[in-house]
């Protein structure tokens, strides 16, 4: 077998194999790469910074599941660190059937983690005046239209089957009016339909946290301003976990900054992968014509 | 009747909520409002379908001895019983429901998608070729975001970020739309077809 | 290494959907099966608590008999399951078509036709700055030209064969841009579940 015909037969295996170790790596030997933060990052950082103190709610829509769990928990993480020590009041739910499991897991870590360092009830995190978590709800086009008019009406009860009349936040919070901005964090195309149907008839800001398999396809969005800021993949997770370090919103680094020197290798790595394959395959085409 | 009711169901429906979106009338609002809510429970009937037709499935594999049949017995084990824990004890954040969530469901799930990366970085070892123009361009696109979003890539230039954050707002954002656009006009086309009874394959079956 | 058995049972469970890389085996099958199980009851569980119990089951208690149109409706799908009466499940779902198919055509005008066209044409108001104003040029003729592409109803002769060229270069350049970033996120997913195994699992990292 000749030198470039091997290049393109590299067994699998191999393949396999330096892909792991190199992911494991960087873990174990961390360096320090200052992240670049993205305009659109830095769009929805600047207007949850806008939004008054206790003033509207924000909802967040957690619709990813553990399959994209990686890239949207830590943005969902990062997104409820910014609100909670804002005083931002926080409505979580979700359309994705398995978001409510992540969905409860980001905001007990949140709110607990807060609620540890407190100093008195007044810098505490209470579930019922500073966040709720609503729940899953079918038919979602249909809740998040219905929302628009009147949240209970499609919350009878929260999550955890609380009446949503005994929840202090949901008494002030009734429809999208008292909403600043509707941020889905998703894996599948429900920011689609949160501006083709709330944002279009009641005219509610959108913004989304995407994985990054989605984020080229919503650039047309954050074009048109229908989108206020939008978080791509894990490099979007790790911007935001930046910024919310660098103006004293927590003192946690983030999973996902760590993770992204793995990634800066893997990319690396692959393209060194693409290039070997090519060089291969180009010898190996221009052997062929010598031989004609 | 078979098929012209629900064929009657469906033009009706489709003809009100098209000029409901038009109509601010109270009574309209209050219609729209009703529909919603009924929507909204009838979408979780549809699971009865999901589950009925996986309750079937393994069960004649079972039944039949079908090669692997055992397995079946755990997709229906796994099934009753996370249905039963969460039906009973419920789901706050320290029940077992979540546990099983959290150390269950999470992990299969994540891995299931973790292995992907290392087909795609194998498929694109094989099969990623400069083979004309259109493909190089692809690479070249591709390297160009690769390299240009993570944090080392301001090491090879302080444009190059910057480069590939043009390549994503400009020309990516322009077929983007354009392939938005006629997502958007099939959309309405394929909505008009079956209100109007055009497109009738959602009916299924011979009668 | 961690003392919480839930922590070995999840990283048990990873390892085994891991071990496919190397061939299909019996632990494997099972952890697949064994999701496809725990999914299904977890969405039984859900929609219980989430909707038929708080949207149906407790207005029909309290005497909102108008509910019993979707719990008729919602009942027709179990009619899928006797053959006698299985057209009756046409009933539900033509309903349910019938009202996406309604609500989506203004919408899908209004949110992905007309805002983007607005997004996309060209003003003196565009050459404000003079780059933008360029990159907006750009943008009009990329998306002219990749509308144009997906033009099938006429043999692309004439004009319509350059500007069709032009079109399918930027498709290329937005789909390698749209490789980019799944590379980006398949590799994401991979860096999770390694941080879970060698930090709460084996506590080799923090």
């Amino acid at each position: 077998m000749k030198w470039f015909e091997k290049l393109t037969r590299i067994d699998r295996r191999v393949i396999y194999v330096l892909l792991t170790a190199f992911v494991i790596l960087p873990l174990f030997i961390p360096f320090k790469i200052p992240e670049n933060v993205m305009p659109q990052t830095r769009r929805l950082f600047d207007f949850i910074e806008s939004i008054p103190v206790r003033d509207k709610a924000v909802i967040i829509s957690f619709d990813y599941s553990p399959s994209t769990q990686p890239e949207c928990h830590p943005m969902a993480i990062a997104l409820l660190r910014h609100c909670f020590k804002k005083r931002i009041p926080v409505i979580g739910i979700s359309y994705e059937p398995q978001g409510p499991g992540l969905a409860v897991d980001a905001l007990t870590l949140v709110s607990r983690e807060m609620n540890i360092d407190a100093a008195s009830r007044s810098d505490s995190v209470i579930y019922g005046e500073d966040y709720v978590y609503l729940g899953w709800k079918s038919g979602r086009v249909a809740a998040m239209l219905e929302m628009g008019e009147s949240i209970a009406r499609v919350y009878p009860v929260d999550y955890f089957q609380n009446p949503i009349d005994s929840l202090l936040l949901m008494r002030k919070v009734r429809n999208y009016k008292e909403i600043a901005i509707a941020i889905i964090v998703a894996a599948a195309t429900y920011p689609d339909e949160w501006v083709m149907y709330p944002q279009a008839r009641y005219g509610i800001k959108v913004a989304a946290g995407l994985t990054a398999v989605m984020a080229p396809e919503y650039y047309p969005f954050l074009q048109t301003g229908q989108f206020s800021g939008m978080l791509s993949g894990m490099k979007g997770a790790a911007e935001y976990e930046k910024l919310i370090l660098e103006h004293g919103y927590t003192n946690k680094p983030g999973r996902a900054e760590t993770g992204m020197n793995s990634q800066s290798i893997i990319h690396l790595l692959i393209i060194i992968f693409i290039v070997i394959g090519n060089v291969g395959y180009f010898f190996a085409r221009r052997n062929k014509g010598l031989q004609r | 009747m078979k098929r012209t009711l629900p064929l009657a169901v469906c033009l009706i429906m489709g003809v009100l909520m098209i000029v409901q979106f038009f109509v601010p009338h109270p009574v309209s609002l209050q219609f729209n409002s009703t529909i919603l809510n009924w929507v909204i429970v009838l979408s979780a009937f549809a699971l009865v379908l999901a589950i009925g037709n996986l309750i079937v499935y393994h069960g004649n594999r079972i039944r039949r001895r079908q090669p692997g049949w055992i397995y079946s017995i755990v997709t229906l084990a796994g099934m009753t019983l996370m249905a039963g824990i969460g039906l009973v004890w419920g789901v706050d954040p320290d029940s077992l429901f979540q546990k099983i969530f959290l150390h269950v469901l999470t992990p299969l799930g994540a891995t299931m998608f973790a292995l992907l990366a290392y087909y795609m970085a194998s498929a694109a070892y094989r099969s990623f070729r400069a083979r004309s123009l259109e493909a190089t361009l692809l690479l070249l696109a591709a390297f160009v975001v690769m390299i240009g979003f993570m944090p080392f890539g301001q090491y090879l230039g302080r444009w190059f970020p910057s480069f590939a954050e043009w390549i994503m707002l400009v020309p990516n954002m322009a077929s983007k739309r354009g392939i938005q656009f006629g997502v958007a006009f099939g959309a309405i086309a394929t909505a008009l077809k079956i209100i109007l009874g055009i497109e009738r394959s959602w009916l299924g079956g011979k009668d | 290494m961690s003392p919480n058995p839930w922590i070995w049972i999840a990283a048990f469970l990873t390892l085994g959907i891991f071990s496919f890389l190397f061939k299909d085996n019996p632990v494997y099958r099972f952890s697949e099966h064994l999701f496809v199980g725990v999914a299904n009851g977890y969405y039984i569980a859900l929609y219980w608590h989430n909707t038929l119990r708080p949207n149906l089951v407790e207005p029909l208690a309290q005497g909102q008999f108008i509910y019993f149109v979707p719990l008729l409706l919602g009942l027709m799908y179990f009619a899928k399951f006797i053959p006698r009466i299985s057209w009756l499940v046409r009933v539900p779902i033509g309903f349910m078509i019938g009202w996406g198919a309604g609500i989506s055509i203004p919408a899908n005008f209004q949110a992905r036709i007309l805002r983007q066209i607005e997004g996309t044409v060209v003003t003196p108001a565009s050459f404000a700055n003079p780059w933008q104003g360029i990159w907006a040029a750009v943008i009009f003729i990329g998306v002219v030209a990749t509308v144009i592409y997906f033009y099938f109803s006429r043999e692309h002769k004439g004009i319509l064969k350059p500007v069709s060229r032009l079109g399918m270069i930027f498709i290329m350049i937005g789909f390698g841009a749209s490789f980019g970033y799944t590379v980006m996120a398949r590799v994401s997913l991979l860096i999770g579940r390694i941080q879970f195994l060698l930090g709460p699992w084996l506590g080799l990292i923090k």
